[in-house]
């Protein structure tokens, strides 16, 4: 059924693209083997007139398969914003987002609540996980809301991974934050989905859990081949990835690769003094 | 903290909404059952201004019932009434119910439930009990007059042919004088047929005698001081009344008539109010853990316990008082429409306005805010307990009493219900039923207090054959999440559906005892004769039977009540061989044998009373005074016998109408002549002859009625529980809207979600009604126990009706998810997650 969709969806995609061709330019073979998402010239503007505000200022950015990358940004610079529009929890103003091939932007409700169920995994800051179900049936809660059959051979590694086994049994109120947020990575990873989004997912744990999850998303990367979207506000989070996207006031500013957390800093100073030059 | 309180209300309208319903439909009941009740006195008083004997004259009726021949006066008393000084004129009077009038097409005219009465045409117009309008005094007994309300309903005018048909005749008559109706006593208000006195006395009694005598004192007498002359000539056989007192007793005997009305008015409210303050217990408790960290707050900035609990109280008065409001409005309209189905009816009730008396505003607001404020008190005071540190906390950490006092207090009731149960069971009769009835009620209570203790595993349990899938799991979870208030929804749904099913099978058992007793009780006879108001016709009807081509035999039943003891007890008389033929009496002692001889056969309960046994003698009182009896034997129960048996002669003797009540007729063998008898009785349209299966059906009737009862009930208390679980989905989905984000995030789709919250709803349900079913079978078939001897011979579980109230639940279950679910799956994902 999932698969199904998946199909229709990239032939509908395949379909729009050829009709609007001349709008935007064909993906070639060789990046849609390489891209897993894409946001392409993506405004989000808020109220109108004297109130308004735009969030996302013409925004395009390519997130590769395969790759952890991290979006940082002051308060209110947009990053949270465009990591919603990227996973199809918000539609943009205008410019679109492509998840593989498949133009997300204009699908109906449902068939967003489905794609964000096959082919994307999601960790919040906080209330990830529901609390009347164990930790694992909150891991494989994707898979059986689509009714799917899980990949048990998987399902072992990134529970592996995620070092939890025996507190698997547990209700959400008996692990602490730390464990919380890796149940909620395993979740997101259980579908094997096309990316994994993470909106601050160390907001609200110290250094120690911080570390375990954030060790957690650079090994699904680097060992699963997982593609992981983050958005932090902290340098050492960042470094963990290995790609820096630096957002200020809805617009693409920087960006850094190989960050280790000091170069994160610089990057950050330095938007810094140009914003208060500007200012 | 008031303004608080108020603002509270105003900023949560919504939530609020399903408790004022509440509310109101409670109040709206208390209201609309005084407002008729009082209308209708009122209405009803202004006639009794229009009675017009300064002093009214009746006999001490021995029975005090109301069927049957009525206790009366004879000629002579009339005579030394009129010999008493101050006495004016001393006038009797007859006044006799269950008489029928025909209309035109020959079909008794419809009454609406009020009997009609026969009387004597006055000899003196100044103290007759109605007032002569137009035509002349009717004379012998082919002249009548009728009501005026009577008269131009059936489209009858002076000169007309009218039939009508009396305890013991039926007659046709030219009408020549319209009449008011009854202007006082039980009769006021009701149709009205006259005649000149003797032949009122012929048809209406069969026998001379007078029901009242009016006396009208002399210029300057005292109507007190003559009425003590009276009673002091006549002794205490009579009872002697002023036109004061009259009025009076005929205010409370209209009371005792309507206020069936205002009973099944006031059950329904009081049903209304018990299911809705668990409603509003619920509300509360889910508004207060809701607000926490704002209640919270108020304490940390310095707030006293006693003045967060006040401001949620205040909240509990401004719906109360709001549903009240509403709810005597409401209640108001009620009482109009009925008022408004009375005067269409053209019955000749006097007009008044509707009458709101202080105290039944006085009453609705106390009965809604008392109820409103004593549900939100529990919220209330644990508001008050919330921790001034909470407001800092992410996640508040309730102060929860542990379940333990619950379930002490609840396992003590339970206890208590079934030392009652016992001591109940034991008790034969109808102490016996209520005493169930009260432990019913105690266990109910008791599983309201300890079903959170099991309401976890009974949902899985119910709900396992839904399958394993998300949805339904997660639906599961959450109807198991909060026991409390799960338990709390369930029960106002237990509480509905153990009346329901009890009440049920109680009925479907006296209907099934009904049928069985009447197969065993009309024995070998073909036909049964019977009339409907008047309950008794003429000694003629047996005689012309007896006649018809086919029939080999007619055994007639006579029947009147008498005293035995302080009990009311049904007296028969029957003609030889009824008891060996139509009717099969089964004895436990004794022989028929001493009927002949002028004894008496009493059933078995009365006997165990009296503490009677074969032989000995007994008192039995009717109309005609105390008659000793002597016990010939004891009847075993017997649905058409559960009566004092005794001969035609002895019944004769004691005081008993020569009118019969049933008849059973034998055809001869191979005869069927029920359309000979039907075509030879075509004159008494009363009269029915049936057949042993239309018998049972007509024997049925009243339970019929009672199961129309038992549906509007049913009705109503389905409606609030269905607001309660509104209402406990409605702010589940609000206290879970970052949840529902969650999970619209991560892919359920809103079809999912539907069936999540739909889930949820049928569990509660489910859960609700069979609790309910259970306690209220178990019960009503107790009570059919203790009952065997009295009326209910037979148990009879109407499993089918059962599983459909089952599967009404579970579809009121899906019902209360509709609209809970569509706001849910209208939740704005992004917003859901950002929610505090």
């Amino acid at each position: 059924m999932a698969a199904g969709w998946r199909l229709v969806g990239g032939w509908l995609a395949a379909v729009r693209g050829r009709v609007g061709g001349a709008k935007e330019p064909r993906v070639d073979s060789v990046r849609r083997m390489s891209v897993a998402v894409r946001g392409s010239g993506l405004w989000k503007r808020y109220g109108s007139g004297q109130t308004q505000v735009d969030a996302l200022a013409d925004v395009t950015a390519e997130f590769g398969q395969g790759r952890f990358t991290a979006i940082m940004g002051p308060s209110g610079s947009g990053k949270s914003t465009l990591l919603h529009c990227l996973a199809g929890l918000d539609k943009p103003t205008a410019g679109q987002v492509f998840v593989g091939d498949l133009d997300i932007t204009r699908l109906p409700e449902k068939q967003l609540t489905h794609l964000r169920r096959d082919r994307i995994g999601f960790v919040f800051q906080a209330f990830n996980l529901v609390p009347t179900l164990t930790a694992l049936e909150n891991i494989t809660l994707p898979l059986d809301l689509a009714g799917r059959k899980f990949d048990q051979e998987w399902l072992d590694t990134v529970i592996d991974t995620i070092g939890l086994k025996d507190r698997l049994g547990h209700k959400p109120s008996e692990l602490s934050g730390g464990q919380q947020q890796r149940v909620a990575c395993a979740r997101a990873l259980a579908a094997r989905p096309d990316v994994v989004f993470a909106d601050e997912p160390t907001g609200n744990l110290d250094s120690r859990s911080s570390a375990d999850v954030l060790a957690f998303l650079h090994r699904s990367v680097r060992d699963f081949g997982q593609t992981v979207v983050m958005v932090t506000h902290d340098p050492t989070a960042a470094s963990y990835a290995d790609r820096v996207l630096f957002l200020a006031d809805g617009e693409l500013r920087s960006e850094l690769l190989d960050p280790t957390a000091e170069s994160v800093l610089d990057t950050m100073k330095q938007l810094d003094a140009t914003a208060a030059a500007a200012g | 903290m008031v303004r608080l309180g108020l603002r509270s209300v105003l900023a949560h309208r919504s939530r609020f909404v399903l408790c004022t319903v509440a509310v109101l439909l409670g109040t709206a009941f208390v209201g609309g059952a005084m407002v008729f009740t009082d209308t209708l006195s009122a209405a009803l008083k202004k006639n009794f201004s229009g009675s017009t004997a300064d002093i009214t004259v009746t006999p001490v009726d021995p029975v005090g019932v109301r069927t049957g021949r009525p206790a009366t006066l004879t000629s002579d008393t009339v005579q030394r009434i009129a010999a008493v000084p101050g006495v004016a004129g001393a006038n009797p009077e007859l006044l006799v119910r269950d008489v029928q009038i025909l209309g035109a097409d020959g079909k008794p005219t419809e009454t609406y439930g009020l009997p009609t009465y026969g009387g004597a045409w006055p000899r003196d117009a100044a103290t007759a009990p109605f007032r002569v309008l137009d035509g002349r005094p009717p004379w012998g007994g082919s002249q009548l007059a009728l009501d005026q309300s009577t008269a131009s309903r059936e489209g009858y005018v002076v000169g007309d042919q009218v039939r009508v048909v009396t305890g013991t005749e039926a007659v046709t008559a030219e009408l020549t004088a319209i009449t008011s109706p009854p202007l006082s006593g039980p009769a006021a208000g009701a149709p009205l047929v006259t005649f000149d006195p003797a032949t009122a006395q012929l048809l209406l009694l069969g026998e001379p005698g007078w029901t009242s005598v009016g006396v009208a004192v002399t210029a300057g007498s005292d109507p007190a001081t003559v009425s003590q002359a009276i009673t002091k000539s006549l002794g205490d056989n009579v009872q002697v009344r002023t036109a004061d007192q009259v009025a009076a007793a005929g205010e409370n005997a209209l009371d005792d008539a309507f206020g069936g009305y205002s009973a099944v008015l006031v059950l329904f409210a009081g049903l209304a109010l018990f299911v809705g303050a668990f409603l509003i217990v619920n509300t509360f408790a889910m508004l207060v853990v809701q607000r926490s960290r704002e209640l919270a707050m108020l304490r940390a900035i310095g707030a006293s316990r006693g003045q967060v609990t006040a401001s949620v109280l205040v909240e509990g008065l401004v719906i109360g008082a709001i549903g009240s409001t509403l709810g005597l409005l409401l209640g108001i309209g009620v009482a109009a429409g009925i008022r408004f189905g009375y005067r269409r009816l053209d019955l000749s009730i006097p007009d008044v306005a509707l009458q709101v008396h202080p105290g039944t505003v006085v009453a609705c607001y106390l009965v809604g805010i008392v109820v409103t404020v004593a549900a939100a008190y529990p919220a209330a005071r644990r508001a008050g307990r919330f921790p001034p540190m909470a407001a800092l906390r992410d996640e508040v950490a309730l102060p929860e009493r542990s379940l333990l006092f619950r379930l002490a207090i609840g396992g003590f009731m339970l206890l208590m219900a079934v030392v009652l149960y016992l001591i109940g069971v034991r008790a034969r009769g109808l102490t016996g039923a209520v005493l169930l009835a009260f432990a019913a009620a105690i266990t109910l209570l008791g599983v309201v207090m300890t079903s959170p203790l099991v309401s976890r595993y009974a949902v899985r349990a119910l709900m396992w054959p839904f399958g394993r899938e998300a949805p339904v799991i997660l639906g599961r979870r959450n109807a198991e999440r909060n026991p409390r208030r799960t338990s709390a929804t369930a029960s106002a749904l237990m509480i509905a559906v153990a009346l329901i099913s009890g009440l049920l099978v109680i009925a479907a058992s006296a209907k099934a005892s009904i049928e069985r007793d009447i197969t065993d009780a009309i024995g070998t006879s073909e036909l049964v004769v019977s009339s409907d108001d008047p309950a008794t016709f003429s000694p003629a009807v047996a005689d012309r039977i007896g006649k018809v081509a086919g029939v080999e035999s007619v055994h007639r039943v006579r029947q009147q009540q008498g005293k035995a003891g302080d009990r009311t007890v049904q007296v028969s008389g029957v003609s030889d061989g009824t008891l060996d033929g139509p009717i099969t009496a089964k004895l436990d002692a004794g022989s028929l044998d001493g009927l002949g001889g002028g004894q008496a056969l009493v059933p078995r309960t009365l006997a165990k009373t009296l503490d009677l046994s074969t032989g000995e003698t007994f008192d039995l009182t009717t109309n005609t005074g105390r008659h000793g009896l002597t016990v010939a034997g004891i009847l075993a129960p017997n649905r058409q016998l559960n009566a004092i048996v005794v001969s035609l002669p002895t019944y004769a003797s004691i005081g008993g109408a020569t009118t019969d009540s049933v008849l059973y007729v034998d055809a001869a063998p191979g005869a069927s002549p029920a359309g000979a008898i039907r075509a030879e009785l075509k004159d008494y349209p009363t009269i029915q002859v049936r057949d042993q299966q239309a018998y049972v059906a007509s024997a049925r009737g009243p339970v019929n009625v009672a199961l129309g009862v038992i549906g509007m009930l049913l009705g109503l208390a389905i409606l609030i529980a269905i607001l309660g679980i509104v209402n406990t989905l409605a702010l589940g989905v609000v206290e879970r809207t970052r949840e529902i984000g969650l999970l619209r995030a991560i892919g359920m789709d809103r079809p999912q979600l539907r069936r999540m919250l739909r889930v949820e709803s049928i569990a509660i349900c489910l859960l609700g009604a069979l609790l309910g079913l259970a306690i209220g079978v178990v019960f009503a078939a107790s009570v059919q126990r203790v009952m065997v001897d009295d009326g209910l011979s037979v148990l009879d579980v109407p499993v089918p009706q059962l599983l459909v109230a089952v599967l009404l639940a579970g579809a009121v279950g899906v019902l209360a998810a509709l609209w809970p679910s569509r706001r849910a799956a209208r939740l704005d994902v992004l917003r859901a997650i950002a929610t505090e």
